[in-house]
């Protein structure tokens, strides 16, 4: 029964780059149950929304979308992992791919960075996952 | 007492959010557990894992972890305490938190300070039904409990 026990393993930082969008909606849902979960688990967890993930911050979206006919919406899932204490961060430069403002995006987002400040999570954190 | 189908005990602790409930045993411990609310918003439980023995959880680090279908997240703690004891019921069959949430206890905890000091962040009785209501209400909150 010993996996029934969470071991401490240090307080690691996690970085979720999620670049799925409504296009692929049954991809929406796993990247921020991951990200409550580690939350939970002590790990420092940010979710970096770039490429078509910015879509599901706009104001509107995430509301209307669920990763399988009549699941749970997406922006349920988004506001698990920040209770969870997920850091939600948005890709500026793929804001006008999407003709999407950064002053229309859903109040769940902690940032909107730039694409150094990606690379520098990418460089400085102990595990990095893509969605 | 209930609301929105959820019941509610009064005899317990609740936290500000009613997702934890809170028991004082004899022994300087307290048991902590999810409420009916909080099984209701997780849905059919798949897993709980419990901070091992003796490890100390400091205010805001979980408890335990919870995994269900559609819902992942921690068991809040809102007291600095070590973990005494978990239950190897719900950790063998954590649907038991969906049958009877009040009966299925998740861990049992001893506070750094004394129990008095930290039940002091919970609310009990007609207070904490204040909140209970209040969230059952808000966040339109209706209670199912799971089947054997």
């Amino acid at each position: 029964m010993s996996d029934h026990y969470l071991e401490d393993q240090g307080e690691k930082s996690v970085v979720i780059v999620m670049t799925s969008g409504p296009s692929t909606a049954h991809r929406c849902a796993t990247p921020f149950y991951l990200g409550a979960l580690l939350s939970s688990m002590d790990a420092e967890v940010k979710i970096f929304c770039t490429m078509e993930a910015v879509r599901l911050m706009q104001v509107g979206v995430a509301e209307n979308l669920s990763a399988m006919a009549g699941g749970k919406r997406i922006i349920d899932f988004i506001r698990d992992a920040k209770n969870a204490g997920v850091e939600i961060h948005v890709c500026r430069p793929a804001l006008p791919g999407y003709e999407i403002e950064a002053d229309n995006l859903i109040e769940e987002v902690d940032a909107v960075a730039s694409a150094g400040d990606l690379a520098d999570l990418i460089l400085s954190v102990d595990r990095l996952l893509f969605f | 007492m209930e609301c929105n189908g959820c019941e509610f005990r009064a005899e317990l602790y609740y936290d500000r959010e009613c997702q934890i409930w809170v028991r004082r045993e004899g022994d300087g411990t307290l048991t902590v557990g999810m409420t009916d609310i909080s099984q209701s918003i997780a849905g059919k439980i798949l897993h709980v894992r419990v901070r091992r023995p003796g490890t100390r959880r400091p205010v805001g680090k979980p408890v335990a972890t919870i995994e269900s279908g559609k819902w992942a997240g921690p068991v809040p703690n809102v007291f600095d305490c070590v973990i005494d004891l978990a239950n190897e019921d719900v950790l063998e069959d954590p649907n038991l938190l969906n049958i009877e949430p009040y009966e299925a206890w998740i861990a049992r905890v001893r506070p750094v300070a004394s129990v008095d000091v930290a039940l002091e962040k919970l609310s009990t009785g007609d207070a904490a039904f204040e909140l209970y209501r209040q969230r059952c209400l808000r966040d339109d909150i209706h209670c199912e409990r799971g089947m054997r």
